[in-house]
């Protein structure tokens, strides 16, 4: 089945179902998305939109903003139903938030943050970087700068002063392509967005070399707010969730997301985080 | 240089003017050539100033917000998109800077670090409104403010890769250069064939002239261009001239030929005196031997007289024949010359009551060497002309002296001396003015032919024209 026929199959299959539920059926369930993932391509997008319309039966709303404190700002408002967000900022607001799941990559919840450099640099360690240019993703990424900054804390110097420049690139895309167009020496990227990378635009990825990688650290979870958790959109939301890997959308959407499924997890899937956290606010 | 002019002018007109045509249009040719490139690159750095404008407007508006807040990653993000869009092509790299000079970010943040002095990129870089493209330089560099809201707050440098447009321009110049050098062959040959054959005639004269060795020959009608050409009118004038001069080298030749007889036509009323004289009495002596036949004293006296008579007319008549017998020419100058010239000249100077001083010292040796036929002709004009001049009951003088160096004939006059115009004929090659005898012009050509001078002076009321002979000049 072509994407067009399906798409239009979706189409109808919403409609109909439009027709036949009551009001609040017709109400799109708004999930925020942060850039833990390929938030740049639109493919990736629509199919994991697509998915969810399958998977809820009701119009999906996808909501993207530019950095992670937007769309965690619009999740706490209630501005949206559920976010996909990075595990740092779920646990900057862990009193509030609830996880609704946890997206399973190469057979574990869990990923890793990257430090990389251009290709032809020399350095292979943290520590050779040091008076050099450096890309972050966001302030709170937890892979794109949470990881960094609390090695650099660990090692006993002060993050501000440890590179000569910092920049947010606000995105683990836009971090790799900092690094591969020689803007900054190095920079600190998501894991498994630099191999989802490595797999859809090698070019790019081949012009960046990891020098260091993380212990495995709970990956980017489906959070939403605890008052929410029982409304019927979430509920809803979180079983299509859970259920991608049965249908066909849903197995399309997760093999373009290079995930394997998304399972239940537990907050203390995020102590790696929750140590680094405390590293760089002990400082 | 100069040597080419020199060997330019050496050349035949036939070639020097399709050469200087050939000149001229390759000239021509690379004057039209030079305003076909500057018109291109007028068109090419219109192109690129229009390029380079869009560029930089649809930048400003993109990167001013971030180039304020001096946001890197924007700033980069923007440039890395604006490159990867396609404009890369032309764009080779493009800065931006802040108002400091400090690099901001740059499409290819390794030639342009983060936070680097844009001093080293921005020099030579041209503005936008005056973008030239010179040389063969593949990539130029431009300079523009970069404004937002009404204030600069920064600048923009980017390289344009130009590479394609400097060879259009180098393929176009090649075009140019390959077509004005096949044109300017082909032109110039045809120019070189037209010349040629527009001034084939002008050749044709020349060679005619050149074959005349100094002499003057109309060229054959055939020979002659058709139509009423400039080169037509010169063949035509060129053979009424030749004719005109053929008419008067034979008049010339005419005269003196006849200048010859004239001298002694002159003295022919002489002569007939000379003759008719002794008629009267030869006669006499006939009819007294008639009358007195039988009386042989008588007989004998009047046959002495005829026989005197007769003598003096033999003597006449050979002399008269001497003077102007062609078989003569050659003959080495005897004393009997002079003797034949007075007895010529002497009846003249008898008939203008003259008084003759006549003196030849010379001896025979001395003479020989020189023509008869020449020296008696000088001296029979001069002497005529000296009776002329010295009038009636005048003194005219000859005096003659050689050795083995010269001859020096001195002939004498007491008239009023030479006029300005028988000056002119005798001492200068000054054209003979109509109305006078050429005697006197031939005894100078005569003079010259023997290598001689002449001189001329005026003293005690005498007018003395002295002619020197060398011995051994040029045989009559």
């Amino acid at each position: 089945m072509t994407t067009q026929t399906r798409r239009q199959a979706l189409a109808l299959i919403a409609t109909a179902f439009a027709a036949a539920s009551p009001a609040w059926a017709q109400t799109p369930i708004r999930l925020g998305l942060t850039p833990v993932f390929l938030d740049n391509d639109g493919e990736v997008i629509e199919r994991l939109r697509a998915a969810l319309v399958r998977g809820t039966g009701r119009p999906i709303e996808l909501v993207q903003r530019r950095t992670y404190q937007e769309v965690t700002g619009l999740l706490l408002e209630g501005g949206v139903d559920a976010a996909w967000l990075c595990g740092f900022p779920f646990l900057q607001h862990e009193a509030r938030l609830a996880l609704l799941g946890v997206p399973v990559w190469r057979g574990a919840p869990l990923y890793q943050s990257y430090l990389i450099v251009g290709a032809d640099d020399p350095a292979t360690g943290l520590s050779d970087l040091r008076g050099g240019t450096h890309a972050y993703s966001d302030p709170d990424s937890n892979s794109g700068w949470l990881v960094t900054v609390s090695d650099i804390v660990r090692m006993g110097e002060a993050p501000e002063a440890f590179f000569a420049r910092t920049l947010f690139a606000y995105g683990h895309r836009n971090v790799t392509r900092a690094v591969a167009g020689g803007l900054t020496r190095s920079g600190s990227v998501d894991g498994y967005v630099w191999e989802a990378l490595a797999a859809v635009e090698p070019a790019l990825t081949a012009r960046t070399r990891v020098i260091s990688r993380s212990e495995r650290l709970g990956f980017p979870p489906f959070v939403t707010r605890r008052e929410a958790v029982a409304d019927p959109a979430v509920t809803t939301l979180q079983a299509a969730i859970f259920g991608l890997n049965t249908s066909p959308e849903g197995q399309e959407a997760l093999r373009l997301l290079q995930l394997d499924r998304v399972e239940a997890g537990t907050p203390s899937l995020f102590d790696g985080i929750r140590s680094r956290m405390r590293d760089v606010q002990g400082t | 240089m100069g040597a080419l002019t020199l060997r330019l002018q050496s050349l035949p007109l036939s070639l020097r003017l399709p050469l200087i045509a050939a000149g001229l249009m390759v000239l021509v040719g690379m004057v039209a050539s030079q305003q076909v490139l500057s018109a291109l690159s007028a068109v090419q750095e219109e192109r690129l100033r229009e390029l380079a404008q869009l560029h930089v407007d649809g930048l400003a508006v993109a990167l001013g917000p971030a180039v304020l807040r001096r946001d890197v990653w924007e700033v980069y993000d923007t440039l890395d998109r604006a490159t990867a869009a396609g404009s890369g092509q032309r764009m080779v790299l493009t800065v931006v800077a802040d108002d400091a000079g400090r690099v901001i970010a740059a499409s290819d943040p390794l030639r342009a670090p983060v936070d680097s002095d844009v001093g080293p990129l921005a020099k030579g870089a041209q503005p936008i409104d005056a973008i030239r493209l010179l040389g063969a330089e593949g990539h130029i560099r431009i300079a523009a403010d970069l404004d937002y809201q009404g204030r600069r707050v920064g600048r923009i440098i980017s390289e344009l890769n130009v590479a394609d447009l400097v060879a259009e321009r180098r393929a176009a110049g090649l075009y140019l250069l390959a077509g004005n050098t096949a044109a300017t062959l082909a032109l110039a040959f045809g120019g070189y064939l037209a010349m040629r054959r527009m001034l084939k005639p002008v050749a044709r004269l020349a060679g005619h002239m050149g074959r005349m060795e100094g002499t003057l020959e109309p060229i054959p009608s055939t020979d002659v261009p058709r139509g009423d050409t400039e080169l037509a009118r010169l063949f035509q004038t060129y053979n009424t001239m030749s004719g005109a001069v053929q008419a008067k080298t034979e008049a010339e030749r005419r005269l003196a030929e006849r200048e010859r007889f004239v001298s002694l036509g002159r003295l022919s009323s002489s002569l007939a005196h000379e003759i008719n004289n002794p008629l009267g009495g030869l006669l006499n002596a006939t009819d007294t031997i008639r009358t007195y036949a039988d009386r042989p004293a008588v007989v004998r006296d009047a046959a002495d007289l005829l026989d005197r008579g007769l003598r003096h007319l033999r003597d006449v008549a050979r002399a008269t024949l001497d003077h102007n017998r062609m078989d003569r020419s050659g003959q080495p100058l005897r004393p009997e010359d002079f003797d034949d010239l007075a007895l010529l000249f002497e009846p003249e100077v008898a008939r203008l009551g003259q008084h003759l001083d006549w003196a030849v010292q010379a001896a025979v040796a001395d003479l020989q060497p020189h023509p008869a036929v020449l020296v008696r002709q000088i001296l029979l004009n001069l002497l005529l002309n000296a009776a002329a001049a010295a009038g009636g009951a005048g003194g005219v003088g000859l005096y003659v002296a050689a050795d083995s160096k010269a001859l020096h004939l001195r002939i004498s006059d007491t008239g009023p001396g030479l006029s300005d115009a028988a000056r002119q004929r005798l001492l200068t090659d000054d054209p003979v003015q109509p109305g006078g005898g050429v005697g006197l012009r031939l005894v100078r050509d005569l003079v010259r032919q023997a290598g001689g001078r002449i001189d001329v002076a005026r003293r005690d009321r005498t007018t003395e024209i002295t002619v020197v002979l060398p011995a051994g000049g040029s045989p009559c």
